[in-house]
């Protein structure tokens, strides 16, 4: 199975997951992305590219609290696709939403669609101490629409499924979701997040989802998301 | 439209035509990028080492790209957690790179030592500062005095904590103090009554069906963490059978949110529930009869313990679990097996706390789950190459036999082999001798210890404190010199897993990056300061290597040869070996124990006799609260979310940002509450209350939870800096400022969670 | 036809304060448009829970209050309402000033205000499933061919200017259905999502954007000394009273129907949640009620004061409408997952009023102001004051034909 042709999606077994956030952390660590700060929280200015959620149910003593680790969800059928005016934000062949900064003009249409509260808008300037990396991933040669290493205000920006990742394991021949996977999986101790092509039938993505009944979010809003959750 | 009109118009165009460009202009000017020259060729390399924001020190690989570190991932060749690590890992890009790291050697210029005194740092030169240092080392023994010196180790690397218990044993005194104390010397002391292994316990997860966890944060803070994590993808999602895992524990804890049932308990009655399972598995002839007779003794004694005093309705009243709910545990426990019964800090940082970790780690024996698949193991240790003898001169001979300042092994503390809170007192009361000079090593008491005002007036009373450590803690501000050591991606060092995995297994540290600023190694500071004081000290480490990648290599070449060891990272030792039994007991009897003779041994030797029948056997004792129950009524229980960096600085937001993943924040930590308490007290979610013990109360703000026992209130550690870092000082509280001072008498453990607290509307 | 429009003489010590206090405003917002454009939307009240602030509510409003002014065009064209010809220059270029301010509002929302340009780049670089692509279709030739159509007006011909009136009107009629289709088409957003949208918009802006001409009138005649016919309010206050109701009737159904699940608890947060005491007391209270009891009065919907009060209360009304729909409505928390989402994630968003965003909005509102009463000057917009004082009675009572006003 070619990997330029394939559909990628990621599982994640919410059984396994036990909220630790190492994927918020390594997403962050991998892409660049600027921390918040007190303000910018209680402002709800920051930014993440994956959040992990806490949802409670029940009353003392019996409780329960579900950890959803929450990236984009790369829906086939995306509504931030449809309500961008300047094809900023577009759906790749492999089904990887991108998000174009040269052509976002910062409208936040993308945001308000989003049911996933996936996008975040750039609304300062970072400071250079902060994270400046000499190293943006990819390389400039091969960016294409990556941002800057030096973001600029103004523009949205959200979870690539680390499509720089999957662009540099094809050039090279290595196997995506096997070898090569998203920051996020890779990070993932109890590996609870798996990644791979939906397509192909022998991959473990599709072995998971086989394996028990699973379910998407926010079903009901016909977006089509490629994440999976596998529940407890 | 008249010409004039269109004329105005058209310039007011042209004017706001103009202005569109100049915007865009600048506009285009910050867009583009910063790029360093030729960047398309960027000098990428891997580095193995390992991280050291907890104790676990797993093993890591570090990218780092034209000289700078951008990125932290696992070693696939560390087997004891298979290559994965934990959140804390990535954060030490944010340590390596934190700004309110310190570049070069302070000297005080305030003589005035207190909290909120500023000590007007200058900076000094490294030799300058040696000297000064070396010159007081120097005259203390010169005045045959070295035990007045005192070593204090917060987290370091197990080779910096080797030379640093050398150079104290060259130098001449005992006094050197570990953050064991504070962490879990009673969970080690509850073993070694059992089997004599003074230890933390090791378990093998990978194989178990059934966790009983007591008060244990196995999915939080339990080392080694990372272990833990992975083990427990596995054995929930990747095996045939599914391990199944009970919680007991007064709060919610990740764990318990995680596990397949959660049994809220009363505040410090771990013991009793112990006492009651063993009860019913004896009673309904469910333990494994052939270890018990062949592998341990004074099961009689045990058996008839249980069976008169801790009947599960009896000790239902005493925890507040149903006694159907106790049986229905216990039999579960004792059928699903092999089984693993989990003693954490809940259980164990308690007055009684080795009796609590002696009750339940006999419910292991009682399954037979010692040093099988699936059960408890004892951890194999690395033969680094042996280093000769310190050479002593009688000043050190002298000097060591003092007596020390943590009383450990002395009538107060019979089986401690160090009682870290002990010390602040100690120096208060110039008990047993006044001290003189202290060096601290990444330790930062006072923020981590309860009673935390005794550590600030020990520090301010103690003449001349040398505080070592990349940044300015807390503890740091009492400093007449600090020396900035490097951090952990900076440093060549050798470090084993500590118990989890069994086997043996050993990861390097070497610098991904050249040091930022004037700093130093710790075990280079060492070298350079036993060579200036010379003599005996000096003799004892000039085999050792000239630096610290010398000392590193020495010890580490009975292992695997250095090339190899720098490019793998790790060093694994040989399979675990289960079934050791013939081994494993460090005890009169060669078996596993149920009425220690160990500690009867240790009870006489250090004066304390043995008047109760109960004080050789596994028991539950009610818990002395500090603060009466009429007047305090909540129990203040602490614990460490996963994100407390345990290096003793918070600064970094990574880890801040979402600090809290149950309650979905970050930059804060609150004082949690039971929401019917929390009715009762007329409090709302989000309001400021006090948090007010009999020592003191703090402000804080309240969260109303469901998962939270109704008499208890729960505070995350962490937080509640005041040292300077702009990420973590004035962020949330430090609980331990108002918990008391009490101790586990046997293990010297510092207690955590027996202090009583009221709560009120701020 | 005579040419019986005429500007202002624009010469009193008045007219000269207001344009330097206007140009002070539009000042201060330029700068404060300067400071958010270097420092970024930190400095105004949006965040990720609610990405849209103030321009965006002044873009809507402004939209609504322009579009609805040339129902004029077709009451004059098509229901032969001769009475609304003295003042349909006046409001063209009333609406092609506010519509200028929308857009400049629209661009300075945006995050990158110097990519302005790509919103026109139409079928080429633009997603045209995007309601903001399509607006941009709606809006440019709603613009074009009101300009077309002033110009036609003061070129008084007769016929061209009825055809391009109505054609105005078309392109009116779209661009606020679009503005409200951004709206309602976004299925994420419970409360939003409904196929009324357009329609809610429509009737509000005709609604709010002849209120508005009514106030505007009433204040300009009276500064300019001309006399305004009482008819003439009080038909356009008829058509008010007339809007609100079907704007009434339509909210009603809108919202019952969202009542019946699934977007119930959305609905209920926009009804009964923290903010809802904005949305019953000030507009459906004072924007919708009291409007509709004063226009419904016998003798209060004749009087010119009654009139403007009510009027007031309707721009007010319709604005907090517009301002309630955006924000607390992006500030519910969406629900990722059953059960309640603890901490920051599920928490209700907030906005707080802060001063880049206050004066940004208020300055460029005032340059509007400014832009229209130097149009006052130098454009014959408003009737002369020989004919603005006699109302054709015979137009009013019989509905007959426009005739030559009977010159004093």
């Amino acid at each position: 199975m070619r990997q330029e042709m394939a559909r990628w999606g990621m599982v994640i077994d919410l059984d396994k997951c036990v909220g630790c956030q190492a994927c918020t952390i390594a997403c962050k660590e991998e892409n660049n992305i600027p921390h918040g700060s007190p303000q910018e929280q209680k402002r709800r200015t920051e930014i993440y590219w994956n959040k992990v959620i806490a949802v409670s149910n029940g009353k003392y003593p019996t409780v329960s609290i579900d950890f959803i680790p929450m990236p984009c969800m790369h829906c086939n059928n995306a509504p931030c696709v449809t309500v961008c005016p300047a094809k900023a934000t577009y759906r790749r062949e492999d089904g990887i939403i991108m998000q174009d900064f040269r052509r976002c003009i910062g409208c936040k249409y993308c945001i308000v669609a989003c049911p996933y509260g996936a996008r975040n808008f750039n609304y300062k300037e970072p400071e250079e101490e902060e994270y400046h990396r000499p190293d943006p991933p990819p390389s400039r040669s091969q960016r294409g629409s990556w941002p800057f290493p030096h973001r600029v205000h103004g523009v949205v920006e959200k979870c690539t499924f680390c499509f720089h990742r999957i662009d540099q394991a094809i050039k090279e021949g290595r196997k995506v979701g096997d070898e090569v996977v998203p920051a996020c999986v890779e990070a993932c101790p109890t590996k609870a997040r798996t990644f791979g092509d939906l397509d192909d039938p022998n991959s473990q993505v599709s072995q998971l989802l086989a394996s028990r009944g699973w379910t998407r979010l926010r079903e009901g809003m016909g977006t089509e998301p490629k994440v999976f959750y596998l529940p407890k | 439209m008249t010409r004039r009109t269109f004329l105005k118009l058209s310039a007011l165009a042209g004017a706001a035509f103009a202005a569109a460009r100049i915007i865009k202009h600048l506009a285009i000017r910050s867009t583009i990028p910063v790029q360093a020259s030729g960047e398309n060729t960027i000098n990428d390399k891997w580095v193995a080492t390992s991280c050291l924001n907890c104790p676990t020190r797993c093993a890591t690989r570090v990218r780092v790209a034209d000289g700078k570190a951008v990125k932290i991932t696992g070693n696939p060749l560390s087997q004891v957690s298979e290559g994965e690590n934990c959140p804390r890992a990535h954060i030490g890009l944010q340590v390596l790179y934190d700004p309110e790291r310190i570049n070069s050697p302070l000297k005080r210029t305030n003589p005035a030592k207190g909290r909120t005194i500023d000590p007007k740092w200058v900076p000094v030169s490294w030799e300058q500062a040696l000297s000064e240092v070396c010159d007081r080392l120097k005259l203390l023994r010169e005045r045959h005095q070295p035990q007045k010196l005192l070593l204090l180790r917060g987290l370091n690397t197990i080779s910096d904590e080797d030379m640093i218990c050398r150079f104290a044993d060259a130098y001449g005194t005992p006094n050197v103090i570990s953050a064991d104390a504070l962490e879990n010397e009673a969970e080690k002391s509850g073993g070694w009554m059992a089997d004599g292994n003074y230890i933390h316990s090791a378990y093998d997860l990978a194989r178990t069906n059934y966790i009983l966890a007591f008060g244990a944060s196995i999915l939080e803070s339990d080392t080694p963490l990372a272990r833990n994590l992975r083990m427990w993808g596995k054995i929930r999602r990747e095996r045939p059978n599914r391990a199944r895992v009970v919680v007991i524990d007064p709060r919610y804890s990740v764990t318990a949110a995680k596990a397949d049932r959660w049994i809220p308990i009363n505040p410090g009655t771990d013991g009793a529930l112990a006492m009651a399972i063993a009860n019913v598995i004896i009673s309904e002839r469910l333990y494994d009869a052939k270890f018990i007779r062949n592998w341990t003794s004074g099961f009689d004694k045990y058996k008839e313990l249980t069976l008169n005093y801790y009947s599960p309705e009896r000790v239902g009243v005493i925890t507040g679990i149903h006694a159907n709910t106790i049986r229905e545990i216990a039999r579960e426990f004792a059928v699903t097996r092999p089984a693993i019964a989990w003693r954490g800090r809940g259980a164990t940082s308690w007055p009684k706390g080795s009796y609590n970790s002696y009750a339940i780690f006999c419910l292991n024996a009682l399954v037979g789950s010692i040093d099988v698949p699936g059960g408890v193991i004892y951890q194999e240790k690395p033969e680094y190459r042996s280093m000769p003898k310190p050479v002593e001169d009688s000043i050190a001979r002298e000097g060591k036999a003092k007596p020390r300042l943590d009383l450990r092994k002395t009538s107060r503390f019979p089986a401690a082999e160090v009682v870290t809170n002990q010390v602040a007192d100690s120096i208060l009361n110039d008990s047993p001798y006044p001290v003189e000079v202290a060096i601290g090593f990444n330790s930062n008491f006072n923020m981590s210890a309860p009673g935390t005002w005794r550590w600030d007036g020990a520090l301010e009373k103690v003449p001349y404190y040398v505080h070592i450590a990349p940044f300015v803690s807390e503890m740091a501000e009492y400093a007449d010199i600090i020396l900035p050591a490097c951090t952990f991606l900076e440093e060549w060092s050798y470090d084993h897993t500590l118990p989890g995995s069994g086997c043996a297994e050993v990861r390097i540290k070497q610098p991904v990056v050249e040091p930022l600023g004037d700093v130093k190694c710790i075990t280079d500071i060492v070298f350079e300061i036993t060579r200036r004081l010379g003599g005996t000290v000096a003799q004892s480490f000039t085999p050792l290597g000239k630096d610290t990648e010398g000392f590193v290599r020495y010890r580490t070449k009975t292992l695997i040869p250095w090339e190899e060891f720098r490019e793998k990272g790790v060093w694994v030792g040989a399979a675990y070996q289960y079934y050791k039994y013939d081994r494993i007991f460090n005890t009169p009897s060669k078996k596993f124990e149920f009425y220690s003779s160990n500690l009867e041994t240790r009870l006489k030797e250090t004066g304390n006799g043995v008047h109760d029948r109960l004080a050789c056997l596994p028991h539950h004792e009610d818990v002395e609260f500090q603060g009466e129950r009429d007047e305090y009524p909540l129990v203040l229980l602490t614990y460490q979310p996963l994100l407390n960096v345990n290096n003793g600085s918070q600064n970094y937001p990574w880890a801040q940002e979402i600090f809290l993943v149950m309650h979905g924040v970050g930059w804060t930590n609150f004082a949690e509450i039971n929401s019917r308490t929390a009715e009762a007290l007329g409090i709302r979610d989000g309001n400021m209350v006090w948090l007010e013990s009999p020592f003191g109360r703090i402000k804080v703000r309240a969260r109303v939870f469901h998962g939270i026992h109704p008499q208890a209130v729960s505070i995350a550690s962490g937080q509640g800096h005041y040292a300077d870092g702009r990420w973590q000082k004035g962020v949330g509280v430090n609980p331990n400022q108002i918990i008391g001072v009490d101790y586990d008498h046997i293990s010297g453990q510092a207690v955590f969670l027996n202090t009583r607290v009221k709560v009120y509307k701020a | 036809m005579k040419a019986n429009f005429e500007p202002i003489e624009g010469k009193s010590r008045s007219y000269s304060a207001l344009v330097m206090i206007l140009a002070i405003l539009s000042l201060s917002g330029f700068v404060s448009f300067i400071i958010s454009y270097i420092e970024g939307h930190q400095m105004f009240g949006s965040s990720n829970v609610i990405p849209w602030g103030m321009p965006i509510v002044m873009a809507i409003y402004l939209i609504g209050l322009s579009a609805g002014l040339h129902i004029l065009a077709f009451l004059i064209y098509m229901m032969r309402q001769e009475q609304y010809r003295e003042v349909i220059r006046v409001a063209v270029f009333l609406a092609i000033i506010l519509i200028f301010g929308a857009m400049v509002f629209i661009a300075l929302d945006l995050g990158r205000p110097e990519k302005f340009w790509r919103l026109f780049m139409l079928f080429y670089l633009n997603n045209m499933s995007s309601m903001f692509a399509i607006n941009a279709i709606f809006y440019t030739a709603y613009f074009i061919s009101a300009v077309i159509y002033l110009i036609s007006l003061f070129l008084n011909t007769k016929r061209f200017s009825m055809i391009m009136g109505m054609v105005a009107f078309g392109w009116a009629m779209l661009t606020h259905a679009g503005t409200g289709a951004i709206f309602g088409f976004i299925s994420a957003r419970e409360a939003w999502f409904s196929p009324l949208s357009p329609f809610e918009f429509i009737f509000a802006a005709l609604a709010s954007s002849l209120a508005l001409l009514i106030v505007l009138l009433v204040i300009i005649y009276k500064f300019t000394n001309r006399r305004l016919s009482q008819e003439l309010i009080t038909s356009l206050g008829g058509l008010v009273k007339g809007l609100l109701l079907g704007l009434l009737l339509l909210m009603l159904v809108g919202e019952l129907t969202h009542i019946y699940s699934p977007a119930r608890d959305a609905t209920m947060f926009m009804l009964a949640g923290p903010f809802s005491w904005l949305f019953w007391v000030f507009f459906v209270g004072m924007g919708i009620i009291v409007p509709l009891v004063i226009l419904f009065h016998p003798r209060a919907k004749r009087s010119v004061p009654g009139v403007v009060i009510a009027s007031v209360l309707v721009v007010i009304g319709i604005f907090v409408k517009r301002y309630y729909l955006v924000i607390p409505g992006l500030a519910y928390p969406q629900h990722y997952y059953p059960g309640k989402i603890e901490g920051v994630w599920g928490a209700t968003g907030s906005f707080p009023i802060t001063p880049a965003e206050t004066v940004l909005s208020l300055g460029i509102v005032a340059l509007l102001g400014l832009l229209f009463i130097l149009g006052l000057k130098y454009l014959e917009l408003l009737p002369t004051k020989e004919a603005a004082e006699e109302v054709p009675k015979e137009v009013i009572e019989e509905g007959g034909e426009a005739s030559e006003p009977v010159k004093a």
